[in-house]
């Protein structure tokens, strides 16, 4: 069987990498799916995220910004376990406790392009999987930027 | 199905913790008073304590016959939460700074910190959310922080200058001053003076074009931006390929604080190096404004005068590192600067005139420079995949950690490294935010050792050294008490006696010394404050140190009460 990039999702299933206690005793960080944030008309970004039952991940565990700013997330816990989130912001890391089958709400603002990631600080739950990301795509203001010709990148 | 519980809105993680949440506001502070700062030594108002970079204290509670009885007064202890940038580089760089009994002060991964003086209480945090992904050649660290304008300022890993409300640690501006697509991002500690804030690039190793700024400080709006590589056309680009694209790539970063001549008005910022480091060969000619220290009109950004220490460097031996300002006797302006090239320079202030250059290291195996400043290159990597040693390695034989003045003694104390390394050459195309270096680096993880150096700039002797197994990679603070403090990469907080180099007292604070401690008085106490915590980008300075105990925490030493 041969396999491409593409196919990652599956090669960590066949492999028994994307869950708990399978090949490894937790799953790998951030191997679960990829989603978008919703913006409104006045620029405020949206995005609901669930941790589903016995999965230890938060879904989508990468969430896509279209750019740096105010960010409203809904969270879930729809497992049968305590977890939380500790979320980066500018100011001070937001935090929620998010008890078996409860909901929420956390206003993040952040502010440019990379890579910013968010875990559960409750038990080992980083360690066993519980780990997310926010990926911020965009380029900075043109005033920020070096007065020089554009340079190639990677 | 029941409906969820509801979890309600998530809280500021510091709401599950003591921190206050405001600290008492201080007197006003401005640059009246930081330009006259040596008149109050019980505050330490600007990064080197005063404008000149003296880093040398009016207290004199602690002195050399009560020193060994100094006991800690409190210990704050940073912490980490979450998952951190860059947290295999993780390291307080920082310098203290303290008003009327509050001290504020910054730690790696963005975040700041105001502080009672006397107790260690936290009166308040921000933490600045930095990418964990952003470019950081030199580590997870941050210099320090200015205060005035009942603001606090500082610049941030992804490259933001924020302003915070002294009082309340509330932001109240932000203005994005990098990119950090093209690897730059943000370590000095800003500079307050007039109405501006001066602060400068990081990013050099990532092949940036490397920059001084100055801001409104009220509301945060480029002032002037001075690049220190110049463009073709404009002065000095014809110590660059005329039709290449090598100026857009040229580093000279301004990644230390520069000091300030009132008088003068002028800055004098200290650059990194030419990038790529070590091959030449895409950069023919001197390359100015790298490796300099440069002269720069505080009201216009306009260059006056500058000095270059490495012409065409192939040692990655940036100039960052502070420039002292001393008068001489004859009243003669000044400035000292001991360069990573291992020889000390001796300038006049007001026109960059070489009066002085001498070695202030053991070995100097690069190259020579003669006394009226010629700089001969002998051992360089300029053959592909051929390795050369030489000394200093490119930690420098003095890395930005800085030396101190005192007036009283006449000497500077400069913390020395001794450690050489091997580079050999490899080529290598240039792409944004990839590190753009022109060789692989080794540094000796044996054969090394280091000492305090007092030095007299007047004659270029050296009075006494300081011996240590390790070499010294912390900067130096001196005081009227005639002491010398130097914190080492093994953990100890020495102190020296300022006349003889006798060591005086020493305490262990458990993880190394990387970090620029100050002094202060709170009612009639003097407290000696020192940020610890071993990391930064140890592989390039002293990786025979790579794995020894790390941390983040601030020691404040006082004499005992009764
Ligand atoms: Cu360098």
């Amino acid at each position: 069987m041969t396999t491409t990039e593409s196919d990652r999702e599956g090669q960590l299933a066949a492999a028994g990498l994307d869950g708990q206690n399978r090949t490894a005793l937790g799953r790998l960080l951030n191997t679960g799916s990829i989603g978008h944030a919703e913006e409104d008309a006045d620029g405020t970004m949206r995005a609901t995220i669930r941790i589903p039952e016995d999965e230890l991940r938060y879904d989508p565990s990468i969430l896509i910004l279209p750019h740096g700013g105010d960010l409203v997330l809904t969270l879930i816990n729809d497992d049968k376990n305590t977890h939380c989130a500790v979320l980066p912001c500018n100011g001070d890391p937001k935090f929620i406790w998010l008890v078996n089958h409860a909901k929420g709400t956390a206003s993040i603002n952040l502010d440019g392009p990379g890579t910013y990631y968010y875990s559960s600080t409750s038990g080992n739950d980083e360690g066993r999987g519980l780990v997310g990301a926010i990926v911020i795509t965009g380029e900075v203001p043109d005033h920020a930027k070096l007065d020089r010709p554009p340079q190639p990148r990677p | 199905m029941t409906d969820y519980v509801d979890a309600g809105e998530a809280i500021s993680f510091a709401q599950l913790s003591n921190v206050k949440g405001s600290a008492p506001a201080t007197s006003a502070v401005d640059y009246e008073r930081i330009r006259a700062a040596a008149s109050e030594p019980e505050n330490w108002l600007t990064y080197y304590g005063t404008y000149d970079g003296q880093r040398c204290s009016r207290l004199d509670q602690i002195n050399k016959e009560n020193v060994k009885r100094l006991v800690p007064a409190w210990v704050f202890q940073a912490g980490a939460t979450g998952m951190q940038s860059g947290a295999s580089t993780y390291s307080f760089e920082a310098s203290p700074i303290v008003v009327d009994g509050i001290m504020y002060v910054s730690g790696p991964d963005g975040k700041a910190w105001a502080i009672d003086a006397t107790t260690g209480e936290e009166l308040w945090r921000y933490k600045h959310a930095s990418p964990y992904d952003v470019s950081l050649c030199c580590g997870n660290v941050n210099r320090g922080l200015a205060v005035g304008h009942g603001k606090v300022y500082m610049y941030t890993l992804n490259a933001h200058l924020i302003a915070l409300d002294a009082t309340t640690g509330e932001k109240v501006w932000d203005t994005v001053n990098g990119d950090v697509r093209a690897g730059e991002s943000g370590t000095v500690a800003p500079l307050l003076v007039k109405d501006m804030v001066i602060c400068g690039s990081s990013g050099g190793e990532f092949g940036s074009r490397g920059h001084l700024d100055a801001f409104d400080a009220q509301t945060g709006e480029r002032r002037w931006r001075r690049y220190m590589v110049p463009k073709p056309g404009e002065p000095g680009s014809e110590t660059w390929p005329d039709d290449g694209e090598a100026w857009q790539r040229g580093g000279a970063n301004c990644w230390v604080t520069p000091t300030y001549d009132p008088e003068l008005e002028l800055l004098y910022q200290g650059t990194g190096n030419p990038a790529p480091d070590f091959d030449g060969g895409v950069r023919p000619g001197d390359n100015l404004y790298t490796d300099s220290t440069v002269a720069v009109d505080v009201n216009t950004g306009e260059i006056r005068w500058h000095y270059q220490f490495t012409p065409h460097d192939l040692w990655d031996y940036d100039s960052t590192m502070e420039n002292v300002l001393f008068d001489a006797p004859d009243g003669r302006k000044l400035l000292g600067h001991a360069d990573k090239n291992g020889y000390f320079f001796v300038l006049d202030r007001t026109n960059g005139d070489l009066v002085r250059v001498f070695p202030f290291v053991d070995r100097i195996t690069w190259g020579e420079i003669a006394p009226d400043g010629t700089v001969t290159p002998k051992v360089y990597p300029d053959e592909e995949g051929v390795p050369v040693h030489f000394w200093p390695g490119p930690a420098g034989g003095k890395e930005w950690t800085h030396m101190a003045f005192n007036p009283q003694t006449g000497l500077m104390y400069v913390p020395v490294q001794e450690v050489g390394a091997t580079a050999t050459r490899r080529r290598r195309e240039f792409k944004e935010s990839i590190p753009y270096w022109g060789a692989g680096v080794a540094v000796d993880i044996e054969d090394f050792y280091g000492f305090v150096a007092a030095i007299d700039p007047l004659t270029g002797e050296e009075k006494w050294r300081w011996r240590n197994e390790y070499p010294m990679c912390a900067s130096t603070l001196t005081t009227a008490g005639g002491l010398v403090f130097q914190g080492t990469p093994t953990g100890e907080f020495v102190a020296l006696d300022a006349d003889t180099g006798e060591k005086l007292w020493s305490f262990q604070c458990g993880s190394g010394h990387h970090s620029s401690p100050s002094t202060f008085s709170v009612d009639g106490r003097q407290y000696v404050v020192v940020p610890t915590g071993w990391g930064g980008w140890i592989e390039g300075f002293l990786p025979g140190l790579l794995g020894a105990a790390a941390g983040d925490a601030l020691f404040c030493f006082a004499l005992p009460e009764s």
